[in-house]
């Protein structure tokens, strides 16, 4: 059997979210907490964790989520080839402008290389994310938001779905790593990635409607950039960021 | 058998170097094996290091005081707290590592992967390793040869490590070995000092042989498991459902093929 051969059907966009959605699938995720270490590293109180996930899901998550979203449309517009590359060079220089912490663009590099991984095994084919996999060089990627982008286009997810998932993606690492940072009972963070994804709600559609690198948001969190920051100088981490 | 479902570690593509983990228990001399092969190969292999450290990067920083490498050849990554998925559920963070530290310092022999200090379960998975040393130590003691499991049982090379103290520890080194020795149904057992210079050259001379085995294209990845409870029909076709984890698999079959399907 050859894992990588096309199947003869093709999976529901629904199926494919969920699968990017699962801790279980192996693209590195595991080893990073979306902040939340370096935020409790540099003062955060756990009391506050559900506050500042609700703040991620309405601020830099939807920064994530509006590259994403841009991404899968340029790579779903028109021929593919050198106008691509141009295109998505400037929804990368979008993004790492909304991104000022290199601590955290490098992060999300890392983790669109292991994304990377995993699109190039289970979409490989797919122009999309050749597109994409041609903009790495050998020890670098473009950022986890563009390659789900390219995940995107490739497995059919509609944009709302794709902000969906980079919010709730977001929230349900930060709530799995907390439980290795804090005491606490395993089903309460579960109530506070719920939250987080109601919060975000209300911004889905706006953010689903991005259609070029200038409409993605620039709300950002400058405390999470300080502390990714003065994480990364540190000897004590469990996790990548 | 199955066709190989690990194409990275296909026996015909050597062309990157040797990629060999190293696991065990927390404290039984893992990086301190690391930095011993280290020494007596560093002369006539080049090496890199990855370490898994749960807590800190102090296996890596040991490592570079250690004087054997290059401290820039040695990398530490990110666990998660969770060593054991780093090596085997999701070993993406290794692989990346691997691949960066071999296209650096290329061309590269041998990349050494020292788990972060786990349990008697946690063993590296084939997609990331080409080959795999087990270490427990004679402190921990005597009987933890006999208690088995994936990493005792069936990696390709278990050290028992320390055997400079086991007068100290009340350990009698060869019954260890001998109990080893039964629980691998013959696999290769080294009884390690690193002061006794006979097994630091036993361990030089099964890494060179592994490293010509892994260049000719003759060595096959190994999955040690660990494997869920499974399924054997016996002689008489009535089926047996079993776990090697309690200690009953003393019967011969090809664990691999379980593995690869």
């Amino acid at each position: 059997m050859n894992p990588t051969s096309a199947p003869p059907a093709r999976p529901a966009p629904a199926s494919v979210a969920m699968l990017l959605a699962d801790a279980r699938l192996p693209g590195g995720g595991h080893a990073h907490s979306a902040s939340l270490e370096p935020a409790l590293l540099g003062g955060l109180p756990a009391a506050d964790v559900p506050a500042w996930m609700v703040g991620r899901a309405t601020t830099v998550g939807l920064v994530e989520a509006g590259t994403a979203v841009v991404a899968a449309r340029v790579l779903t517009s028109g021929p593919h080839g050198l106008d691509h590359d141009a295109a998505l060079s400037t929804v990368e220089r979008a993004w790492a402008a909304r991104t000022p912490s290199r601590a955290l663009r490098d992060a999300s590099r890392l983790l669109g290389r292991g994304y990377l991984r995993v699109a190039r095994s289970l979409w490989g084919p797919h122009p999309a994310v050749a597109a994409v996999a041609a903009r790495a060089t050998r020890s670098s990627s473009p950022p986890r938001a563009v390659v789900l982008g390219a995940v995107a286009a490739a497995a059919g997810l509609d944009a709302v779905d794709v902000v969906r998932l980079t919010v709730y993606d977001d929230a349900q690492t930060a709530a799995s790593a907390l439980l290795k940072l804090e005491p606490l009972d395993p089903l309460v963070p579960a109530r506070w990635v719920l939250d987080a994804c109601a919060a975000a709600e209300a911004h889905v559609g706006r953010v689903a409607a991005c259609t070029t690198p200038d409409d993605i948001p620039s709300s950002g969190a400058p405390l999470t950039e300080g502390w990714a920051e003065a994480h990364a100088l540190t000897n004590q981490r469990l996790f990548r960021a | 058998m199955p066709e190989n479902p690990f194409p990275e570690t296909a026996p015909t593509t050597p062309a990157r170097p040797l990629r060999l983990g190293v696991a065990g228990p927390v404290g039984v001399g893992k990086s301190s094996l690391i930095a011993t092969v280290c020494r007596a190969l560093a002369a006539e292999l080049e090496i890199g290091v990855i370490t898994n450290d749960i807590y800190t990067d102090e296996d890596a920083r040991f490592l570079r005081s250690a004087g054997v490498l290059e401290p820039e050849r040695i990398r530490a990554v990110e666990t998660g707290a969770c060593p054991h998925t780093a090596i085997r559920d999701d070993v993406t963070a290794n692989l990346l590592a691997a691949e960066d530290l071999a296209a650096d310092f290329a061309p590269l022999d041998v990349v050494i992967i020292e788990s972060g200090g786990d349990n008697l379960t946690a063993t590296f998975s084939p997609a990331l390793v080409d080959a795999q040393i087990f270490v427990l130590d004679v402190a921990g003691g005597g009987d933890v040869a006999r208690k088995g499991g994936p990493g005792i049982g069936r990696a390709d090379l278990l050290v028992v490590n320390k055997t400079d103290l086991a007068p100290h520890v009340g350990v009698d080194v060869e019954q260890m070995v001998a109990d080893a020795s039964a629980a691998r149904e013959g696999r290769a057992v080294i009884a390690l000092s690193r002061t006794d210079e006979d097994s630091v050259a036993a361990l030089r001379g099964w890494l060179l042989d592994v490293l010509a085995s892994y260049r000719s294209g003759a060595h096959v990845a190994q999955d040690p498991g660990p494997m869920a409870p499974h399924f054997h029909a016996d002689e008489d076709g009535v089926g047996v459902l079993h776990s090697h984890a309690d200690g009953d698999h003393a019967h011969a079959h090809d664990h691999d093929d379980a593995v690869a399907r």
